[in-house]
């Protein structure tokens, strides 16, 4: 199993109020699935992509990743799996917005460590792979929104992670830009990697094979889906 | 790392708000500064004495009742010894074998005329012959007086060229009658320019027989004889005989203590030492506080880009980067941000260096290994001070970072 969740809770304290955004959360994820998580505002689905991606720590339950405790590791550790494992697509993008586009695709790789020719020659890659090529020179600030968002995709891709988390990565765009974004997915997903997003348009969670919805901080129901036949394929 | 990128992050932070950058380096800068230009003189002065002072007197050594006077105590103590005779000279003339030259000296001053012009402030040197030797002259017209013009107290005068400059504008000095205060005396020499020390003329002088200045400058008062040695390695033993000389015409029991002082270049070094270093211990004191205070800014400056780059950090911490990454990011850009205003400083301070040697008397020399202590002193401001940002930096929590508003 390459991701497996137990009991995971996750509070955060505001005041004197505590606030359970997860609430026993149990989930198993295998490689080379491709999983949308779904449910209304506040329900807890950043809250569970952001400790599946290693950002964030559960405040109780386990979390195995590829059979490791992830609560055990150091910060170095967490920072290599951030670094190697996964790639992360942020709501906001998160672009560092004095780079420019080649360099913000870069990031991962500067801190993989790979050498300055080689890194140039692979964002450049990505870049080409989210077809922003004619745009490389470009700040956050002189993008689309769109833009913007394949930028950050390119960044997750860059240094070929097994797993992609999308945390609503279709929410800025309209329909047609959304479709393009969620075939390349589709097409990472076809490399035999793993991907996991979050959305609430279900024109989008069609692309998945399973769908997980939550409610409260809770997993509601947890179904399998049949294989999409429209807009991805194209 | 990417050394690069955070170096450029750094630069472009510095130009970008030149003033701003300014203000914050100002510290830094006048602290680098301060060193710079007093290593600098001090260096200069070094050289410049060394060279004047001690080559002037190389191997002599003086003798007097005094000794080298440093302090108001010392002077009570000596105050009251016997005074140095010609006799006593002749006498260390005859029984000190490894000197190769032993000259009286006395000193006093007045105002030189000839027909209707004068210069004042002359210093006028009592001197036994060859005392060119021990002042380090050379003749540049005329001659030198010899011992029968000593033993015969003859009015005869070698001048500065400074003073023979002044009085003859352009005439042939030698030959000439001069008044210098009460008596005419011949020009027979004059001697070669000599130029300034810490910017006294050495050539506004002129020089008489001792004896014609025993005779009708001074009457009694003390003398001093200069004593110059073979060489280097027998000015101890030359120092030694003339002890025993002294000591032996004033009848000192073995167990009394000189009543004569022995000074040697050296002892003027020692003090001249001494006191360029008080005031290179007070510019480093200084300098140390601006640094500081420098430090201080530039952290501060730091703290304000940590925060306002939280963001920044969490997206770096997001994309794989360690602690140690975030950590020698800002420690990059806090060490290129107090470099720039070390460069700053070296180049204010080399400037002020210059510009002191060119318009005043004092000498200057840039030293390298002052360049370099501004360089590392610099740098490990930036080290020390951007390290406690730069772990504030490090240790933040990834997801909070990237939530930062
Ligand atoms: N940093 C925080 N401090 C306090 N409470 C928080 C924090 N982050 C999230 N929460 C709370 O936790 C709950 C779950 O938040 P989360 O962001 O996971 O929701 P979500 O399912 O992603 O919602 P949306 O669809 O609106 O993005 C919410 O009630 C929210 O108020
Ligand atoms: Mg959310």
């Amino acid at each position: 199993m390459l991701i497996t969740i137990r009991g995971l809770h996750r509070i955060y304290e505001v005041g004197s109020e505590k606030v359970h955004a997860l609430n026993g959360v149990d989930l198993d994820i295998d490689a080379n699935e491709y999983v949308a998580i779904m449910g209304p505002s506040g329900s807890g689905k950043s809250t569970l992509m952001n400790i599946i991606g290693c950002l964030d720590t559960p405040s109780g339950g386990s979390y195995q990743l590829k059979g490791k405790e992830i609560g055990k590791l150091s910060d170095d550790e967490l920072a290599r799996i951030r670094n190697q494992e996964i790639g992360f697509v942020f709501q906001t993008f998160n672009l560092l917005a004095r780079a420019d586009a080649l360099h913000n695709v870069e990031l991962p790789l500067v801190y993989a460590g790979v050498r300055h020719e080689e890194r140039r020659k692979r964002a450049r890659e990505a870049i080409d792979l989210v077809g922003l090529t004619d745009r490389i020179k470009h700040k956050p600030n002189e993008l689309s929104g769109g833009q913007r968002q394949r930028v950050a995709i390119a960044r997750a891709l860059v240094n070929r992670p097994s797993i992609i988390l999308a945390d609503e990565p279709t929410g800025n765009l309209d329909t047609a830009t959304g479709e393009e974004i969620m075939a390349a997915f589709q097409n990472i997903w076809h490399q035999g990697n793993t991907v996991i997003l979050v959305t609430h348009e279900a024109d989008i969670a069609r692309h998945a094979r399973r769908v997980v919805r939550m409610r409260d901080g809770k997993i509601e129901s947890d179904t399998p889906q049949a294989a999409a036949t429209s807009a991805a394929a194209r | 790392m990417n050394l690069r990128e955070s170096v450029g992050i750094a630069l472009g932070a510095v130009r970008s708000n030149k003033l701003r950058s300014f203000l914050t380096l100002l510290g830094t800068i006048i602290g680098v500064m301060s060193v710079i230009a007093v290593l600098s003189f001090v260096e200069g002065l070094n050289r410049y004495v060394s060279q004047k002072l001690l080559n002037a007197g190389a191997n002599v050594f003086w003798v007097d009742p005094y000794g080298f006077v440093t302090s108001q105590e010392q002077w009570e103590e000596v105050k009251d010894r016997p005074p140095i005779t010609l006799d006593d000279a002749d006498a260390l003339r005859a029984g000190v074998p490894h000197a190769a030259t032993v000259i009286a000296m006395a000193d006093g001053s007045a105002i030189a005329h000839y027909r209707n012009k004068q210069v004042r402030g002359v210093a006028i040197r009592g001197r036994s012959a060859g005392y060119e030797v021990v002042d380090d002259y050379t003749l540049g017209a005329g001659r030198l007086f010899t011992d029968v013009d000593d033993q015969r107290r003859r009015l005869v005068c070698v001048l500065g060229s400074e003073v023979a400059d002044e009085l003859f504008s352009g005439l042939d000095p030698i030959g000439k009658q001069i008044r210098l205060g009460e008596e005419n005396y011949k020009v027979i020499g004059v001697m070669a320019q000599k130029g300034k020390l810490l910017g006294q003329s050495q050539d506004r002088f002129a020089a008489i027989p001792v004896r014609t200045f025993q005779k009708y400058k001074q009457e009694r008062g003390s003398f001093g004889v200069a004593v110059k040695s073979m060489d280097q390695a027998s000015m101890p033993v030359a120092e030694q005989e003339v002890r025993n000389v002294l000591r032996g015409r004033r009848h000192l029991g073995p167990r009394a203590k000189d009543n004569f002082g022995i000074t040697e270049s050296e002892n003027i070094m020692e003090l001249y030492r001494n006191l360029t270093g008080g005031i290179f211990v007070v510019t480093i004191g200084v300098a140390a506080i601006s640094l500081i205070v420098g430090g201080i800014v530039i952290m501060n400056i730091m703290l304000v880009s940590v925060t306002e780059r939280t963001r920044e950090i969490g997206i770096r911490k997001a994309m794989g980067a360690r602690r140690r990454d975030v950590l020698a990011q800002f420690l990059v850009e806090s060490t290129t941000l107090s470099l720039s205003g070390g460069l700053l400083g070296i180049l204010a301070g080399v400037g002020l260096a210059v510009l002191a040697g060119a318009v005043t008397p004092l000498p200057t020399a840039v030293s390298v290994p002052a360049l370099f202590l501004g360089v590392m002193m610099s740098a490990l401001i930036g080290i020390f001070f951007g390290s406690y940002p730069a772990w504030r930096a490090a240790r933040l929590d990834p997801i909070e970072a990237l939530r930062y508003e």
